[in-house]
């Protein structure tokens, strides 16, 4: 079943009982995530996900599309990033690509560290790391894989 | 406080300002800039010294949501004053853990707990 949304970008969703598939193209505006991350949201639910497991997944997502969105595109509007979400009863898997110069995960500075500890910035990387089970970016650092497995009692 | 919150809720429990969040899931850019506006706002006009803020209903922060109260503590710390965090759900706890800022902010379990450290002398731990 394929489901268009009634938005003025290329968009996609695809439900059936075994799995949900969201594609999206997103305008590199921050405004953009909040439909994205409701949809899934709701996916992640009726898949059976657990708070804990929705809250990580909704933390990691949110980051990435937003540092794609700020810092990956720049806030640019004539550049889009491009999210691909597959939900399934055990599995999430996201891919999340921007149109900018990607960046140097050695060069993030360590948000940990007591000197930066105040900064409002440097945040978005370490989370995702710590809210998903995998957290691949391109060589190019553009472009990002998360993975995560259904967390078992 | 003259000026309606749209998305805190305050109150004044013996000398210290408790705070409030009205949305569940703090992740709306808008609302998250309008948070911070309002948090800076009151705790000024307030002039308050000791602030707790009351995580209780709050099931998603995002980091940007967290950026506002860094700079809130920043500006509460200036004037001599002191923040404590309370009713963390486990995986918003988690969040302050694996960013090392449970080191910037006292985190307590209960309100009341967060109001006593804030009237005793200043400490760390949870």
């Amino acid at each position: 079943m394929l489901i268009p949304l009634t938005t003025h970008f290329s968009a996609e969703r695809k439900m059936s009982e075994k799995s949900l598939t969201i594609k999206r193209e997103l305008e590199s505006n921050p405004r953009e995530c909040v439909t994205l991350i409701r949809q899934m949201l709701a996916g992640l639910e009726s898949f059976g996900w657990t708070q804990q497991d929705v809250f990580g997944i909704h933390m990691a997502i949110e980051e990435a599309v937003m540092n794609a969105i700020k810092h990956g595109n720049k806030e640019d509007s004539d550049k889009k990033v491009q999210v691909e979400i597959e939900i399934d009863v055990n599995n999430f898997y996201a891919k999340i690509s921007d149109q900018g110069c990607g960046f140097c995960m050695e060069e993030v500075p360590d948000p940990t560290l007591e000197e930066n500890l105040e900064k409002t910035s440097g945040r978005g990387v370490m989370l995702i790391k710590n809210f998903v089970d995998d957290c691949k970016y391109n060589e190019v650092g553009n472009s990002v894989e998360l993975r995560k497995s259904k967390t078992t009692e | 406080m003259e000026e309606k919150l749209e998305c805190l809720e305050y109150d004044q429990v013996e000398s210290v300002s408790v705070v409030k969040f009205k949305d569940a899931k703090v992740m709306d850019p808008s609302r998250i800039e309008m948070m911070g506006k309002e948090l800076i706002r009151l705790c000024a006009e307030e002039d308050a010294q000791s602030v707790l803020i009351n995580f209780e209903n709050v099931s998603f922060f995002s980091s940007a949501a967290i950026n506002k109260l860094i700079v809130l503590e920043k500006q509460v710390r200036a004037r001599g004053g002191r923040i404590c965090l309370s009713n963390l759900r486990p995986e918003v706890r988690d969040l302050f853990s694996y960013t090392s800022l449970d080191q910037l902010f006292e985190i307590r379990a209960e309100q009341q707990d967060g109001i006593e450290a804030l009237q005793s002398e200043p400490k760390n731990a949870d």
